[in-house]
């Protein structure tokens, strides 16, 4: 098991945004979050790198555990170990913008593997013809596009090879003519065996990538399984409305 | 204006800029980069998150701000003698202007790491850098591009309120004029000549902020 979560809680102030959420994945599947806005996708994946600290439960993630109490603080040493056995591509991608493109990819290479330069160049010029950008390594981010810029994302969470790749909502920032070049990198990374997790509203692109689902509303897992059963023949009320009107507007 | 008066101007004006170029300039830059230090290091305090260490931050920069520039030289320089510190004037200025540079600097250096998106933080935290990695490498870069205007202005500033150490007898250029107001007794002639020499000294330094501002509003802009 690469990730298991138990019982995990995490409230801001009296708002209780994960109400306890269970989520197990194997080594190498692709598991898709979807749901309606502001149902705790995002804290879920913020909790599972430690962006947030839940209140309860347990976080195992490759070779870490981690239990969470409320008022019980876990070492710094601990999240770093954690955060490292993960990769966070964001909405909003959060290019650090006085640093080249392999530059941004290089960073922690050098100051968390602690890897020689050369070594990091050698690397992340890999990771970038990966992800289709090896001849824009020495453009700085404000000079890609967006599809481009959030390559550069998903290049430099795979630099520090974590054993999960975690994505929010990778294209909802993207114009729509940029959103393919991007799901099919994460497609790219799915056949490759990669580990992922991916918060996202294009539901073609979940039906396709996606070995199992999680459908969150209101701080709960309100439906779970294959793809194909969860897209398609959703049980709940609940579950049935979220996906109606998604795919009323995907025409 | 009389031949007289053009020849003073004439015979003041090497040892006005001299006094600028030997010993205005010199004590604005050095107590600039002391400011400088004793800003950055405050703002880190002030943003650490240990109580003890962001109140002494806020503690000094309450006490350099809420009080004249020009009492504090004199306590340092006039008052300090009275309990055995007694400093060489050039000394109780850089202290004094130090000082303050490094209380108003604080202030621009942890308005600057504070307008850093969070965003950045969390992309350094989720690659698994620690806090002061980030700080490092990530934020204070990005920051200090941003309070490179702020910053260049108060040097400017500066530049300016060394004057006020004339005060304490330290012989900057305003010093200089003073004295030779003292053997000629042409003051407008020479303050009016002590001030052109100022102006000339911040609007080369306005004109390199330009152009500072420009270079670094180039790379950095979306
Ligand atoms: N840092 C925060 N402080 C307070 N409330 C938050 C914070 N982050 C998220 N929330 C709230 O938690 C709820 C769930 O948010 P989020 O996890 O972002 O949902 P989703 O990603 O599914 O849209 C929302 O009501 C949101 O306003
Ligand atoms: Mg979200």
């Amino acid at each position: 098991m690469m990730i298991e979560i138990r019982n995990l809680h995490k409230s801001f102030g009296a708002l209780e945004v994960l109400k306890g959420i269970d989520v197990s994945l194997d080594k190498g599947k692709v598991l898709v979050i979807i749901g309606p806005s502001g149902s705790g996708k995002t804290t879920l994946l913020r909790c599972m790198n430690l962006l947030e600290t839940p209140d309860q439960g347990t976080i195992k993630l490759s070779d870490r555990s981690l239990d969470f109490q409320k008022g019980r603080k876990v070492s710094s040493k601990e999240v770093t170990e954690l955060r490292k056995r993960t990769g966070m591509v964001f909405q909003s991608y959060n290019l650090f913008p006085h640093k080249t493109v392999i530059e941004n990819v290089m960073e922690a290479q050098i100051t968390v593997q602690k890897k020689s330069k050369e070594d990091a160049r050698k690397s992340s010029q890999e990771l970038l013809a990966k992800v289709g950008l090896g001849d824009r390594g020495n453009s700085y981010p404000h000079q890609l596009s967006g599809g481009q810029q959030q390559r550069v994302g998903i290049a430099r969470a795979m630099a520090v090879e974590p054993d999960v790749l975690l994505f929010d909502e990778p294209t909802s920032a993207l114009d729509p003519e940029l959103v393919s070049e991007v799901l099919k990198v994460i497609k790219q990374l799915a056949i490759e065996g990669r580990t992922m997790v991916i918060v996202t509203h294009e539901m073609k692109f979940a039906a396709d990538v996606a070995d199992h689902v999680l459908l969150m509303d209101g701080g709960y897992i309100i439906e779970q399984g294959h793809p194909k059963d969860v897209l398609n023949n959703p049980q709940s009320d609940r579950a049935k409305q979220f996906l109606n009107r998604l795919t009323g507007e995907d025409i | 204006m009389s031949d007289r008066e053009i020849q003073i101007i004439i015979d003041s004006f090497w040892p006005l800029l001299r006094a600028g170029l030997l010993y205005t300039l010199p004590l604005a830059i050095s107590s600039f980069i002391l400011g400088l230090i004793l800003a950055v290091l405050s703002a880190l305090a002030r943003i650490s998150g240990v109580p003890i260490l962001s109140a002494i931050s806020r503690f000094y920069v309450w006490i350099i701000r809420g009080t004249p520039l020009l009492v504090q030289l004199f306590i340092i320089f006039y008052g300090l003698p009275s309990v055995g510190i007694i400093l060489p004037e050039f000394i109780a200025a850089l202290i004094g202007f130090s000082l303050s540079v490094g209380a108003y600097g604080s202030e621009i250096v942890r308005a600057a790491i504070q307008s850093i998106s969070k965003g950045q933080w969390e992309a350094g935290y989720s690659l698994g850098m620690t806090r002061s990695q980030t700080l490092r490498r990530i934020i204070l870069p990005q920051a200090s591009r941003v309070s490179v205007p702020p910053l260049a202005n108060s040097f400017i500033g500066l530049v300016k309120d060394t004057s006020l150490a004339a005060s304490i007898t330290y012989i900057e250029m305003f010093r200089k004029s003073q004295e030779i107001v003292a053997r000629t007794y042409e003051p407008l002639v020479l303050y009016m000549e002590a001030a052109v020499i100022y102006l000339i000294f911040t609007s080369i330094l306005s004109f390199f902020q330009n152009k500072l501002e420009k270079r670094l509003g180039r790379s950095s802009a979306d």
